[in-house]
């Protein structure tokens, strides 16, 4: 077992003592939010794979939580010369952004927010900022409606421990065009690091946020730990993409929800390309009549990865639509268990609501579950799911091959191909081209 | 515990033509489940020291096992068990008279055209059925052929080592609490091998045979098809089948042998008072085809997934199920094929239709293991929802080893669209025959595969399901 | 990698039982088949639950959640609706405990 390492005088444990800590100096309605959370996680039993949702990935051989020690909030310098390769890299391809947040571990080191966006109402902060500054807002929102401790486990230990994050907060009718950035750096081996995104887009407004996450490769398991709450009022455009993009040794989750009203558009897209664990819950519910999801997803495993993704699309008001789509290719040994649902509650006439998942295999070792399922109680509705598993169609590669290309190149074009639908979809600036090169970069190795 | 009732196990002869005589014995064990009541069974059909172990293990198993919590609702079931009687002697079921029977049921018969003596034996008060003299001459030609068409008792008795070899191999107690219970408690049922090459015309019928056995609520069928033979066996019937007791829970262990083809029809119509939870599985090796035809219209809640182990070079597996989900009906039936050799295929086609507050579930699984290179897959699965209370589910796994292998599945959910049902009003139908012409047309992929007579009666009964839907 | 692990002494598991327990961060199966030990991984190759629920019955290992049985000493599958074979370790018994090679 993992001795508890201290780093910089600072050793904590997952327990009690470690929420009482994070409470200390923070207002009483948060510390006992946090204190509840806690209870929540104690009482509830860590997940087995007799439990349908974790059916396919075991925890009990994945993780070792009591190895784990709580990761540094301490703030380094702010000086983009002092960070890692890798993240100044991913820095210098992000395209114009309407406000920046550096996070690196558990602490945000870099804000740089657009002058204007105060003049128009915008809140854009760091989530322990937001507390302070904002706390009415913070605190009707904040695990409440989207991602309560109730929701299982995960949810529970990261409301109990989240040690920062980033609030958005769009006033009715602004409308922003170029997207919020956030990046988080990850660097201390053998750590758990907890952090919360929520976003709140008023009526008719509109925004868009990336949200990226990497680190350099683990050697002793290192966890990463995000829940992400959005929320959308009549007529507003949201549009989230997460890019996970972690080294090996690292355990990734995601817990995630959306809540869509009236006529409102909230798309997401998921990509997952890290991490030697990596599981995403994304539960998208459309409350408002008219309301519209995309939900995508794209997935590229190699060596011995492990991605879950766990979908739900809860159609709860009348002529909603929600499609998702989730693609993925596996190599190496790599695994990946896919399961959405998607219930169309009792009244929720006129749904479309879709559901697409398909896989490619390109190794012998590689392996793809899926369960796509359905839940209709209305009669007037328009669903239909569909999962496929296959291949790389040879009659492609073949034909690719006879232009002239080798083997390697044919297979990654291919592949590049098949994800590339997904992200056609979502064609949101710079994320395209970020992802089309971590895939082929992945297809190099 | 009615001590005095016991009488003596049953003679072989009784059993010759398939059909028990009249005497007025009594015997049934005390309500509940205990191991006195599976000793009791097992002595009352004077089986071997191995087959008591067996029951017994399984019941421990039974009782370690808890009630699943997915699927319907198991939640009122638990009462159920403590009162019913885990095995009533066959001959002492028919203790009922005709006029015990509910007035919608006589009127259903009625309705189909059901010839007076089939209603009673339907109904679980007659004795015999019409079909005894074809049966017989059916019964010479097997015979001949050396194939084994016995009910499951005397395939213990008359075949001990073919019994034994294969009896619990393909769904072992343990495999869920159903087949557990079903393991303890067996009772009727059909044991029948099929010798190496032979081939036959006509279905074996479990209605020819048994008569009131086939009600069993604990049957338990064992069926061998040895290399290259080819045979279909149909059970159950499209009539709505009446029974007092309220569980049944069956157990099916089919095994193909190299190269042999078969098919098992189950059309079920229980009365909306049971729970009907049946374990099937096929064992299917090189180059055999196995086929499960899988009909569910009737009980309160059905949960039934008939599997194909695809475990030879080759080997195919066929599921068509069709469901039917009237007002508080839950049918949650499926398919599964497992593929365990190179060049398995499958293919599961799912029909399912709910009305008023009925409910269809959709529930299988694709699986390929690695090393299944060439594994072929395709499973669609279509619902039509009629009312605005239905419902309808469909919880496919699909898990992926082999990298060589093409799978795929689909599911589309509809209702019955105002345009088709405008264009055929319009054409002078009312609206119910509206209604049950599209229905019809929805389920006539399977329907087409159905014997002529349960085809012909299937539609009979769409066409009164369908009385009252509108409006 | 893999390393000789000490998981028990030969008294903690007499003659026709079984112990779950861990070998580093390998969950295994220690079987004593008439003096005999041998070593499964603790989960069954038909879904990802648990061996160490079900019994030892002689040199057969039964999965109590869905009936799969395996033979103790190859691992191998011998009912369905197990298919494949578990994961066995090599073990060894030194001055009165058992090693097993696992990582």
């Amino acid at each position: 077992m993992a001795e508890t390492t201290t780093i910089e005088g600072v050793t904590e444990a997952i327990n009690r003592a470690a929420v009482e800590a994070r409470s200390h100096g923070e207002p009483a309605w948060l510390a006992q939010r946090r204190a509840h959370a806690w209870s929540v996680y104690e009482s509830l039993p860590l997940p087995t794979t007799r439990r349908e949702e974790w059916r396919y990935t075991d925890l009990r051989r994945v993780l070792d939580l009591d190895a784990l020690h709580l990761g540094s909030t301490e703030a380094g310098p702010d000086d983009p010369s002092s960070y890692p390769e890798r993240l100044r890299a991913t820095m210098n391809e992000d395209h114009e952004a309407a406000g920046h947040l550096v996070f690196i571990d558990g602490a945000v080191v870099h804000t740089d927010i657009r002058d204007d966006l105060a003049s128009l109402g915008v809140i854009l902060m760091p989530l322990r900022q937001a507390v302070r500054e904002h706390p009415e807002l913070v605190e009707s929102h904040l695990a409440t409606e989207a991602v309560p401790p109730e929701e299982g486990k995960f949810a529970a230990l990261n409301a109990a421990l989240w040690s920062d994050g980033v609030f958005l907060y769009v006033p009715r009718g602004v409308r922003l065009d170029n997207p919020v950035r956030v990046t988080r750096w990850i660097s201390e081996a053998g750590a758990a690091f907890f952090s919360r995104t929520l976003i709140v887009a008023e009526s008719t407004s509109q925004v868009s946020y990336v949200d990226e996450i990497l680190s350099d490769d683990f050697d002793t398991q290192t966890l990463a730990s995000a829940a992400v709450e959005v929320i959308t009022r009549d007529g507003a455009q949201v549009q989230y993409v997460s890019l996970q993009r972690m080294g090996r040794g690292a355990f990734y989750q995601s817990k995630q929800r959306t809540l869509a009203g009236r006529d409102s558009t909230l798309d997401t897209l998921n990509v997952t390309l890290g991490a030697s664990v990596s599981r995403v819950d994304l539960n998208a519910r459309l409350m408002g009549p008219g309301a519209n999801s995309d939900m995508l997803g794209l997935y590229f495993g190699d060596d011995d990865q492990h991605f879950d993704h766990n979908t739900s699309q809860d159609h709860e008001a009348p002529s909603a639509r929600s499609d998702l789509l989730y693609k993925g290719a596996l190599d190496g040994h790599a695994r990946a268990a896919f399961r959405g649902i998607i219930r169309v509650h009792e009244g929720a006439q006129q749904t479309d609501a879709y559901q697409t998942n398909r896989n490619l295999l390109l190794s012998e070792h590689a392996r793809a579950d899926s369960l796509p399922n359905l839940e209709i109680e209305a009669d007037d509705v328009k669903c239909s799911h569909g999962s496929t598993v296959g291949q790389l169609d040879d009659d492609h590669l073949f034909y690719l091959m006879s232009r002239g290309l080798s083997r390697e190149k044919a297979e990654r074009l291919v592949v590049v191909g098949f994800l590339g639908e997904v992200m056609s979809r979502l064609p949101l600036g710079g994320v395209v081209e970020k992802v089309t090169r971590a895939i082929a970069e992945k297809l190099r190795a | 515990m009615p001590q005095n009732e016991v009488i003596q196990g049953l003679e072989l002869d009784e059993y010759k033509y398939g059909f028990v005589d009249e005497e007025k014995h009594v015997f049934r064990t005390q309500p509940g489940l205990s191991e006195e009541v599976v000793r009791q069974i097992s002595a009352q059909k004077e089986e071997p020291e191995w087959m008591l172990e067996f029951r017994l293990k399984a019941l421990q198993i039974y009782e370690s096992k808890p009630m699943p919590t997915w699927g319907g609702d198991l939640s009122k079931l638990e009462e159920t068990l403590d009162e019913i009687y885990f095995y009533v002697r066959p001959q002492d079921r028919m203790e009922r008279s005709w006029d015990d029977v509910p007035e919608n049921i006589k009127n259903t018969f009625e309705r189909l055209g059901i010839p007076e003596a089939e209603q009673k034996v339907l109904a679980g008060v007659g004795a015999q059925y019409e079909s005894e003299m074809v049966y017989h001459s059916l019964k010479e030609e097997w015979e001949s052929k050396g194939v084994i068409f016995d009910s499951i008792e005397d395939g213990l008795k008359n075949h001990p080592e073919l019994f034994r070899k294969y009896f619990g191999t393909v769904i072992p107690s343990a495999d869920n609490k159903f087949s557990a219970m079903n393991s303890a408690v067996w009772s009727g049922g059909s044991f029948v091998y099929i010798p190496k090459g032979v081939e036959l015309e006509t279905p074996l019928q479990a209605y020819f045979r048994v008569n009131q056995e086939r009600m069993g609520q604990f049957e338990r069928t064992l069926i061998i098809a040895d290399e290259g033979s080819r045979a279909h066996y149909i059970e159950g019937c499209t009539a709505p089948t009446y029974s007092t007791e309220s569980f049944h829970s069956g157990v099916i262990e089919i095994v193909v042998n190299r190269g042999a083809h078969f098919r098992y029809t189950t059309i079920q119509n229980w009365s909306n008072n049971m729970y009907n939870l049946v374990t099937q599985r096929a064992l299917v090796h090189e180059h055999a085809t196995m086929e499960w035809l899988d009909g569910n219209l009737g009980s309160k809640l059905t949960m039934k997934y008939p599997s194909c182990y695809l475990v030879g070079e080759g080997a195919h597996g066929n599921i068509l199920s069709i469901a039917y989900a009237g007002d508080g009906q839950h049918q949650d039936t499926g398919g599964k094929v497992i593929h365990a050799a190179p060049r398995t295929t499958s293919s599961i086609v799912s029909k399912s239709i709910s009305k008023g507050t009925g409910r269809s579930s959709y529930r299988g699984l694709c699986k390929v293991y690695d090393g299944a290179v060439g594994a072929k897959s395709n499973v669609e699965c279509d619902a039509l929802l009629i009312n605005e209370t239905s419902r309808t589910d469909t919880y496919p796994y699909i898990e992926i080893e082999e990298k060589r292998s093409n799978i795929g599945h689909e599911a589309t959910v509809s209702k019955v669209g105002d345009e088709q049902l405008f264009y055929l009003m319009s054409r002078g139908m009312s609206e119910e025959e509206a209604m049950a012409l599209i229905v019809r047309g929805f389920i006539e992929p399977i329907a087409k595969q159905l014997p002529l007579e349960y085809a012909v009666e299937l539609n009979r009964l769409i066409e009164l399901e369908m009385e009252g839907s509108v409006g | 990698m893999a390393e000789w692990v000490r998981v028990a002494a030969v008294e903690d598991c007499p003659p026709g039982e079984f112990r779950a327990l861990a070998a580093g961060r390998q969950r295994i199966v220690l079987c004593n088949v008439e003096g005999d030990f041998h070593v499964l991984e603790d989960r069954c190759s038909h879904e990802d639950l648990p061996l160490s629920n079900g019994d030892l019955e002689g040199s057969e290992f039964l999965c109590i959640h869905h009936g799969a049985r395996f033979d103790v000493c190859s691992g191998r599958a011998l009912c369905l609706p197990a298919i494949r074979p578990v994961k066995t370790f090599p073990v060894e018994v030194r001055d009165g405990d058992v090693f097993v090679l696992a990582g």
